[in-house]
């Protein structure tokens, strides 16, 4: 199974509500996320610029750097689900794991001294709809949920609708990021190698 | 700006670490089969929903007007989730950062649960908790001493700043009291100019797209809106969930939009045209379009000479449309005498002409919309000649260089506009501008002459029934001429207190209808016509009549004047005052003239910490029974999911105040406006009370019947919501029903306002108002009063930034600051600056800037943006409750730090209809500065807002009302 998200960036308006819908789903603490939007952009000079948003998150890669680097096997992948997952009690939080994914996806939690990622929402494998929390409200409908396995899956029919238009994030390590974004020229031009702007203290 | 994360430094950390790995033998291909742990968990059980063994509950989120419908998960008592509810068909299962950060406001220790009156100086945040006896008692005491020490007029009350559900609450509140003072930092300066406006235009439904005004064009199915124009708006950040879901769905369907706005908004940057418009200059660049339209022929020619009022000839002296009978002595009109005739250029006969009321087919002349010329040696000109003349100057070129716009980008967005059908929302960013009036005027205008009123895909329509139905619709069977009541929402208050003409109804009609009222009610009738003469800044801005509201302004310079009469005892029913209102320091100032200051809300804010004597302690958006708003033809029900503490609904506190003072007086409050047994003030004075309304508005018999079973109530659909070209529907006078107003026509040259400023008509009836100047009728230029253009008046060059500001995702009005979640993502005031202005400031992405303008100063994170003209900046507002922390070393108010309102102008000009002032297109300064002391950045520094043990502890109680 590649169950993994397919994100529709022509969609995503950056409202930030898959963030805390996250946090609160997954009871996690303040400076702690599993995902995160940026901004990239706007690019080019006023007034003719373009910008888009890109959710990140665990990118569900077919050869995660994360579960190589894992001294521990804390990181590992759900033979059933396909989901790369971290197992608490295993983890050490040596963070050598951060070094494996160039995406920034993963983070330490020091309450608990073990890193978090996005599970997918794991825990609602059993739903009857299971639904990652940021899918369910997501405000533009831009988060779509399924296995690329399946050609019947929302995932792999929107990913199939946008023919051309699907993106994966840059890839020189061949960890083969499984997450599809989806953006059109028309909104904005993709980039490999974003310049994201984001908020911090100096 | 900072490259983060996706860099090319990362992943050559990423290729060298491969490397690493495949020195300790590795392979980082294919190493997931290798390495994945085996993981079986063998049980013999059923596997779990993760909702197993939690309560679920259908209810409404509230975090801001527009209510989308939600669900939450209760565990042991306590609300442990919160999500959309997937079967809500604008929303479809969204829910924004607003709504999801309840679950830690709901259980915030900055809640206050109990009433509290203040035990230290104002502003030193000192309290002690009284019981509701005591506080009731207290509230009514300071207001009845006040009233029979210094008359009714002492008392007034407030509204608005957000989470406020209060609005008919303080329309009515004075009335009870006798006073005619209430304001809202919105009303003039939110929404009301847009609404009122679209009664008196065409007596149907505003183009607002926040305020679930425009419906038709996120309907479901058979969705005929291929353009919407959004003007001043953005509905993916101030209604993410509803609204900005819409306009997903729209754009991912193929609808095309064209976005007015100086910041390049979310719905900016997926618009196929965006027009950074100079901010308060909207209304030249809405007099551009009118002039491409015109002089290309672009309008609906059959509509704009048949169903508005444009070829009508305009008396030069009265500004009024010339009624027939006074240019042709014999005519004899054969339409009811509430459906004038007018008179116009008849281009089957070359000459001047009656112009009766008809069907389009059945007219007898063929009207020229564009026309002047001399009759009986005096020069008329039709109301579209006077229009075109206004438009005239505004070429795309000059346009394009007075609003800091493109000429090409302007021709591009009409064309889009044009060429594809659909009409324009319009957003707030005008209601807070001096052209309030004019810039609703012209958007409405627009979609006139396009003729895109009452048609499938258009944003102006009428719609059959729910919180906006008009009544205009007389029911199913029989159509009657349809007319606009005024007063109060829905014009409640003209049938209920006999005050208000009825538009469309004649005159002799109108002085019958009253006169018959008044002799039903003559209290009723005396005692509210006084109100609307005596109430403050109404002369000059009579148009805040539609919801009963005062003039700030006006209302703080009698505060601190004692001119014409004194405020003194102030209940406010919602928010943070010193966040909301214009120029907050002037209001600050007078405070100490308030000689009593309640307030009510689930937590303190600024103001109550700074001015209030008593606080009462409200319910949260998941405690507090209610009806939502619409979403398409449904209504939802906001439930009791959960109760803490000593909480009561919004209504209660003023409904028992209200009560305890008739006690006090005997039976009755002198001076006070009465319906019925009771008084005037339309608010629950129970919770028993308040679920019932919410239960019959949905339906339900009772509220038992409804919690028995809530799916069988909810959604709530309004039958025959959807109607389309009402005006054409035969009615029982064998004419077409037309619209509710004065000429049964569009009134694109917006008449009413014209004879509005001369004696308050229909408000102010029977008894009149003063008048003032004349209102203009139609969209005029207006140059914002501190303009960044040397030589014009109100150029300062100290201040070469023209400011305006916006919403941000995480926030509605002045809400959830307290809210943690949304803080670490939005942690303080910010300003847009262009990196081409901040290089030459010396300023950097993410410096502390100071802020000033001609009232104060304020400080705010820079954030550099190409995304905002070189010289306009944008902010949002803020306020931090944080300042005042237990914390804090040395605690404020919170509200001068970061808060754009200490900056804003309440001074004149202001809109003349409506008296609004200036929250955006001011003009300011900028320098780098320092973060001030006591604002929280880092995200663990919000840990003293996260829900406490306590709080989560806190038993369910009873009602205490």
């Amino acid at each position: 199974m590649k169950n993994t998200l397919v994100i529709d960036l022509d969609r995503c308006s950056g409202c930030d509500s898959c963030v805390a819908a996250c946090k609160h789903e997954n009871q996690m603490n303040l400076g702690v996320v599993r995902n995160h939007v940026s901004a990239v952009g706007p690019s080019g000079t006023f007034p003719d610029i373009e910008m888009y948003w890109l959710p990140m998150q665990c990118q569900q890669c077919e050869n995660p750097g994360c579960i190589e680097v894992c001294p521990t096997g804390a990181s590992y992948r759900d033979e059933e689900t396909g989901i790369v997952l971290v197992n608490a009690e295993d983890c050490i939080g040596c963070e050598s794991c951060l070094t494996g994914c160039p995406y920034g996806v993963r983070h330490m939690n020091p309450a608990t001294n073990t890193i978090e990622k996005c599970t997918l929402c794991f825990q609602r494998k059993d739903d009857e709809n299971w639904e990652p929390a940021c899918v369910h409200n997501c405000c533009c409908g831009a988060r779509i949920f399924g296995d690329l396995d399946d050609p019947e899956s929302a995932a792999s029919k929107a990913v199939a609708a946008a023919g051309s238009n699907t993106h994966t994030l840059y890839d020189p390590a061949n960890l083969a990021p499984t997450t599809v974004y989806i953006l059109s020229d028309k909104i904005a031009k993709w980039q490999d190698e974003p310049v994201e702007v984001t908020r911090y203290e100096k | 700006m900072s490259k983060r994360n996706l860099t090319r430094r990362s992943f050559v950390k990423v290729s060298a670490l491969a490397g690493a790995a495949a020195a300790v033998g590795a392979s980082m291909t294919g190493c997931m089969q290798e390495t994945a742990p085996v993981e079986e968990t063998p049980s013999n059980e059923q596997p779990l929903s993760s909702t197993a063994g939690l309560t679920k509950m259908r209810t409404s989120c509230h975090g801001c007007i527009q209510m989308c419908p939600a669900i939450a998960y209760l565990k042991d008592g306590v609300v442990v989730k919160l999500e959309g509810d997937p079967e809500a068909p604008v929303s479809r299962g969204s829910l924004c950062i607003k709504g999801l950060n309840q679950l830690h406001t709901m259980y915030s220790p900055r809640r206050i649960l109990h009433p509290l009156r203040r035990a230290g100086e104002r502003g030193e945040n000192k309290w002690e908790v009284i019981s509701w006896d005591e506080a009731i008692t207290e509230a009514a005491t300071h207001i009845k001493d006040a009233i029979d020490k210094y008359g009714n007029y002492a008392f007034f009350a407030s509204v608005g700043g957000g989470g406020s559900y209060s609005f008919m609450e303080a329309m009515t509140l004075p009335m009870a009291f006798g006073s005619p003072t209430v304001f809202e930092p919105g009303c003039a300066q939110c929404y009301l100019p847009r609404w009122a406006l679209s009664k008196l235009f065409y007596g149907g439904d505003d183009q607002s797209v926040a305020d679930n005004a425009v419906q038709e064009i996120f309907k479901v199915n058979d969705n005929k809106t291929e353009v919407v124009v959004i003007w001043g708006a953005q509905p993916s950040v101030s209604e993410t969930a509803e609204s900005g879901r819409g306009m997903a769905e729209l754009r991912a369907n193929g609808v095309k939009t064209v976005v007015v706005d100086p910041n390049f908004s979310p719905d900016a940057v997926k618009a196929d045209v965006w027009l950074p418009v100079r901010p308060g200059t909207d209304t030249k660049l809405l007099l551009s379009w009118f002039r491409y339209i015109f002089e290309n022929k672009l309008y609906d020619e059959e509509f704009t000479k048949y169903w508005t009022n444009l070829p009508f000839l305009i008396d030069p002296d009265t500004k009024l449309p010339v009624k027939a009978q006074e240019l042709f002595p014999d005519f004899e009109q054969t339409t009811p005498e509430n459906t004038p005739a007018y008179v116009c250029f008849d281009l089957k006969t070359n000459e001047v002409a009656p112009f009766e009321y008809s069907a389009p087919a059945d007219s007898a002349v063929d009207p020229e919309i564009f026309w002047s010329g001399e009759f009986n040696g005096k020069t008329y000109k039709t109301a579209g000649q006077i229009y075109k003349e206004e438009a005239d100057p505004w070429t795309l070129e000059r346009t394009a260089e007075e609003c800091w716009l493109q000429a090409d980008k302007i021709e591009e967005a009409i064309k889009i506009y044009v060429e594809n059908n659909g009409g324009i929302v319009n957003g707030v960013a005008s209601d807070m501008t001096e052209s309030a009036s004019q810039v609703p005027l012209g958007c409405m205008g627009l979609d006139s002459i396009m003729g895109r009123i009452n048609k499938p895909g258009v944003t102006m329509t009428q719609k059959g029934g729910g919180y906006f139905a008009t009544m205009t619709d007389s029911g199913e069977k029989v159509n009657t001429r349809p007319v606009t009541f005024n007063n109060g929402f829905g014009g409640m208050f003209s049938d209920m207190y006999g005050v208000g003409a009825v538009i469309g109804m004649s005159d002799a009609e109108n002085e019958a209808r009253i006169k018959a009222l008044g002799e039903q009610m003559p209290d009723s009738q005396r005692i509210l016509n006084k109100l609307l003469q005596d109430r403050l800044g109404m002369k000059d801005h009579k148009g805040l009549y539609a919801w009963c509201h005062s003039h700030i302004p006006t209302v703080r310079n009698a505060i601190a004047t004692g001119e014409p009469y004194k405020p003194r005892v102030w209940f406010d029913m919602s928010g943070n005052k010193l966040a909301m209102l214009g120029n907050a320091k002037s209001w600050y100032d007078v405070f100490p003239e308030v000689d009593y200051i309640i307030g009510q809300y689930p937590h303190l804010t600024s103001f109550h910490i700074e001015a209030c004597d008593l606080v009462f302690p409200l319910r949260e958006w998941l405690e507090e029974p209610m009806v939502n708003m619409t979403q398409l033809d449904t209504q939802w029900l906001q439930n009791e999911c959960v109760h803490i503490g000593e909480t009561v609904s919004h209504s209660i506190p003023a409904a028992q105040v209200v009560a305890k003072c008739r006690e006090m007086w005997g039976g009755h409050i002198p001076g006070g406006l009465e319906l019925g047994d009771g008084t005037a003030y339309l608010g629950d004075p129970t919770e028993e009370a308040v679920k019932n309304t919410a239960a019959t508005t949905l339906g339900a018999p009772d509220w038992a019947t409804l919690q028995a079973d809530v799916d069988a109530y909810v959604p709530c659909v309004t039958p025959d919501y959807w109607n389309y070209n009402q005006h054409e529907q035969l009615c029982d006078d064998g004419l077409p029903s037309g619209f509710a107003t004065e000429s049964r026509k569009v009134e694109t040259y917006c008449q009413m306002l014209i004879r509005m400023a001369r004696n308050g008509y229909p408000y102010c009836y029977p008894e009149p108002q003063e008048a003032c100047d004349d209102y203009s009728p139609i969209c005029v230029p207006i140059e914002p009063a501190e303009s960044p253009y040397e030589g014009m008046p109100g150029y300062d060059a100290e201040y070469p930034f023209v400011l305006t500001s916006g919403r941000v995702p995480y926030f509605h009005h002045g809400t959830m600051r307290h809210a943690p979640f949304s803080r670490e993502l939005f942690p303080c005031a910010e300003i847009r600056i262009n990196p081409a202005s901040a290089k030459e400031l010396g300023i950097e992405h993410m410096d502390w800037v100071k802020v000033t303008s001609r009232r104060g100063e304020v400080h705010a994170r820079a954030y550099l943006t190409e995304g905002i003209a070189p010289k306009t900046v944008w902010m949002e507002r803020f306020w931090n409750p944080e300042c005042y922390d237990a914390s804090q070393a040395n605690p404020t108010g919170g509200w001068r730090e970061c808060n754009v309102n200490v900056l804003t102008k309440n001074d004149a000009p202001f809109n003349e209809v409506y008296g609004s002032y200036t929250n955006r297109g001011f003009t300011v300064k900028i320098e780098k500065s320092t973060r001030p002391e006591n604002i929280w950045v880092e995200p663990e520094e919000f840990e003293p807002f996260m829900p406490t043990a306590e709080m989560l502890a806190e038993a369910q109680t009873k009602d205490v009302f």
